[in-house]
């Protein structure tokens, strides 16, 4: 039985058997990770079905200058209300999604046939609480407006097609897993991290735990080579790193079977066959955690210290996630070499359904593969420095 | 058999070069147990961590039934069995999981592995808690987890560092005992102390080092006669210089 083999084994055993361990890893992330998404999905699809769909609620400031336009708003679902005394400062302290206003000359101008003042007072910078309110009465306004518009047309004999010089329709392309919004984009940055330091604990528990506690020394006795018992505790690290990752995706996929399928958007689920392939895209990055850790615990002279490093671990991983949510961009086959960014955009196109040729596979795989080895190489080198067993 | 030849070692600390080892010599005979005694800080640890591949010598030789641990040192380590100063456990491992690692890790099979630890076992006196996860063990009972986690693969060479460290009367007793069957069995034992009752008692030869040097080298009637004392403490006292450290 090679020393490697021996490593690993023991390595996960003696993981298994720390309780603490094995829930976080095991069971708390894997049941955190759906329910932060489906709940984000869930409250994201319910407010937008609620603001659809109920009665808006709409202040009106000057409402006595068009009375047939409240009135139409009426019959459309709208509840008008008296207006607040200050309306800027009650849309700012969001009490209100948008309130309208109604200009002193509207009746004027609009029996001259000359364009009505309205203005509607929202705060853009809360698109999220307020856009789907501010939409909804856009539509509406635009709706009445072209209304009288096609009648004051007829009414002088030309016909309406005149002052609609274009016909624009729409055909949309996106695959059918391809809605794309917040949680969907918060996915694959869970499942990166999750694989990259997923084997934290393992793997400061295995180097700079085994030294901490003195069973270093005697390891290094044996006849095992360094490279093996470093080896073996990096590959420890991966497996019970990947197996976190496993477990989280089917809890997730399991979360989509068990929630109403009404309250969530179900372009959020994980296909079976999408599972294994989101497994093989985050492989690289699982053993470049792994790698990565126990190379720092092997550097770091204590557990408090390698923990320290946590931070700034947790922070590599959405590096690519924000750089895409700022600037969505065209996949370009550079990118799919690049660590984190490269494996979000696969899981991204994977999670859309989109085709992904053997050579991007090869070059993300390959790229990812490459870092892993240097990074290997680097721990496997800090192992073998004499300070490693023969601090004390 | 142990022969070691003119080993030295340095450590750069804070900018002062510290001559831990400097041109240490002995020789460990098979079926005799040799003593490395000497105050703390007087280089013995570092002198076995070079034994055991630990460390590289600045300069000397270890040769390990002839066998160079420079040339060779995955071979070296299979001929030592090791108790190095640090001897933590596993903690969630039982005893018996612990001895079972490092069997597997020197290459023996399962059945040998299982014959080994019942040797061990009956030798060391573990059956009361061999099958119990090593936390909580009492120091007694981790030292002998970790002499048979060291005797595991049935090696020729035994290097203890400090052995009887924090063990109560009992079993640095029944620990004698079992040096002296490891003599008995033809092997070479070779352990260091501070403690100068404790070398006396066992050893055939003692090997004193000071300083990182060695300052006497012979059995322990040689030593009496090299100082012209009668009792052994006093040609300790001698040899060293100094009575620091010697008496625990």
């Amino acid at each position: 039985m090679s020393a490697w083999w021996v490593v690993l084994r023991k390595e996960l055993l003696d993981a298994f058997r720390d309780r603490r361990m094995v829930v976080v890893a095991l069971v708390v992330m894997p049941l955190a990770v759906p329910l932060i998404l489906a709940g984000m999905s869930a409250l994201g699809t319910q407010r937008q079905v609620e603001k659809l769909e109920s009665t808006l609620e709409l202040p009106v400031i000057g409402a006595g200058h068009a009375p047939n336009l409240v009135a139409w708003l009426g019959t459309q679902d709208v509840k008008v209300l008296e207006p607040p005394a200050d309306a800027d400062e009650a849309v700012r302290r969001q009490e209100y999604d948008v309130i309208l206003r109604i200009d002193a000359g509207f009746a004027e101008d609009w029996r001259a046939g000359r364009p009505a003042g309205l203005e509607l007072v929202y705060d853009s910078s809360r698109p999220l609480q307020s856009g789907t309110t501010v939409a909804r009465l856009r539509a509406l306004l635009s709706g009445y407006d072209q209304q009288v518009g096609t009648l004051r047309l007829i009414a002088r004999g030309l016909h309406p097609a005149v002052a609609q010089p274009l016909q624009v329709g729409e055909r949309d392309v996106a695959t059918p897993g391809a809605r794309f919004d917040l949680a969907q984009q918060m996915l694959p940055y869970l499942l990166l991290l999750l694989a990259f330091v997923g084997g934290m604990q393992l793997a400061i528990d295995a180097t700079a735990g085994e030294r901490e506690r003195q069973s270093l020394e005697p390891l290094l006795a044996t006849p095992a080579s360094r490279e093996a018992i470093i080896g073996g505790k990096i590959l420890a690290t991966a497996a019970f790193a990947m197996l976190s990752v496993l477990v989280t995706l089917l809890m997730y996929r399991a979360a989509f079977e068990l929630l109403p399928a009404d309250r969530i958007d179900t372009s959020l689920a994980v296909p079976a066959p999408a599972v294994a392939r989101l497994l093989l895209v985050v492989l690289p990055v699982v053993l470049l955690g792994a790698t990565v850790l126990t190379a720092l615990a092997a550097f770091a002279r204590s557990h408090r210290e390698a923990q320290g490093y946590l931070p700034l671990l947790i922070f590599l991983p959405m590096l690519p996630t924000l750089y895409l949510m700022v600037a969505p961009v065209k996949t370009q086959a550079w990118m799919l070499a690049v660590p984190f960014l490269g494996q979000n955009q696969l899981i991204l196109r994977i999670l859309r359904s989109e085709p992904v040729t053997a050579l991007e596979w090869a070059i993300n795989l390959g790229a990812g593969l490459v870092l892993v080895g240097l990074v290997w190489w680097l721990a496997a080198r800090l192992y073998h420095r004499e300070q490693l067993a023969a601090s004390g | 058999m142990i022969e070691v030849q003119g080993l030295q070692k340095s450590f750069a600390s804070r900018g002062a070069v510290i001559r831990a080892v400097d041109g240490v010599s002995f020789a460990a005979r098979d079926g005799e147990i040799t003593g490395l005694l000497g105050p703390n800080g007087a280089g013995k640890t570092t002198t076995l961590r070079m034994l055991y591949t630990l460390m590289q010598p600045d300069a000397g030789r270890v040769l390990v039934d002839g066998v160079d641990p420079a040339v060779q040192p995955g071979d070296v380590r299979r001929r030592l069995g090791v108790l190095p100063d640090a001897r933590g456990l596993y903690k969630r491992l039982t005893a018996r999981e612990n001895v079972a690692y490092f069997g597997r890790l020197h290459g023996l099979g399962e059945a040998e592995i299982d014959s080994r630890t019942g040797r061990l076992v009956a030798a060391l006196g573990m059956e009361d808690f061999v099958d119990r996860r090593t936390e909580g063990f009492s120091q007694g009972q981790r030292t002998k987890t970790a002499i048979a986690r060291a005797l595991v693969h049935d090696p020729r060479n035994v290097l203890l560092d400090e052995p009887t460290n924090g063990l109560d009367v009992m079993t640095t007793r029944s620990l004698r005992g079992f040096l002296k069957e490891l003599r008995a069995e033809g092997r070479c034992v070779l352990f260091s102390s501070h403690v100068m009752q404790e070398v006396a008692a066992l050893c055939d030869r003692i090997v004193v080092i000071a300083h990182g040097r060695v300052v006497a080298d012979g059995t322990p009637e040689e030593l009496r006669a090299r100082t012209g004392r009668a009792s052994l403490e006093d040609a300790f006292v001698q040899v060293i210089g100094s009575e620091e450290g010697l008496f625990s």
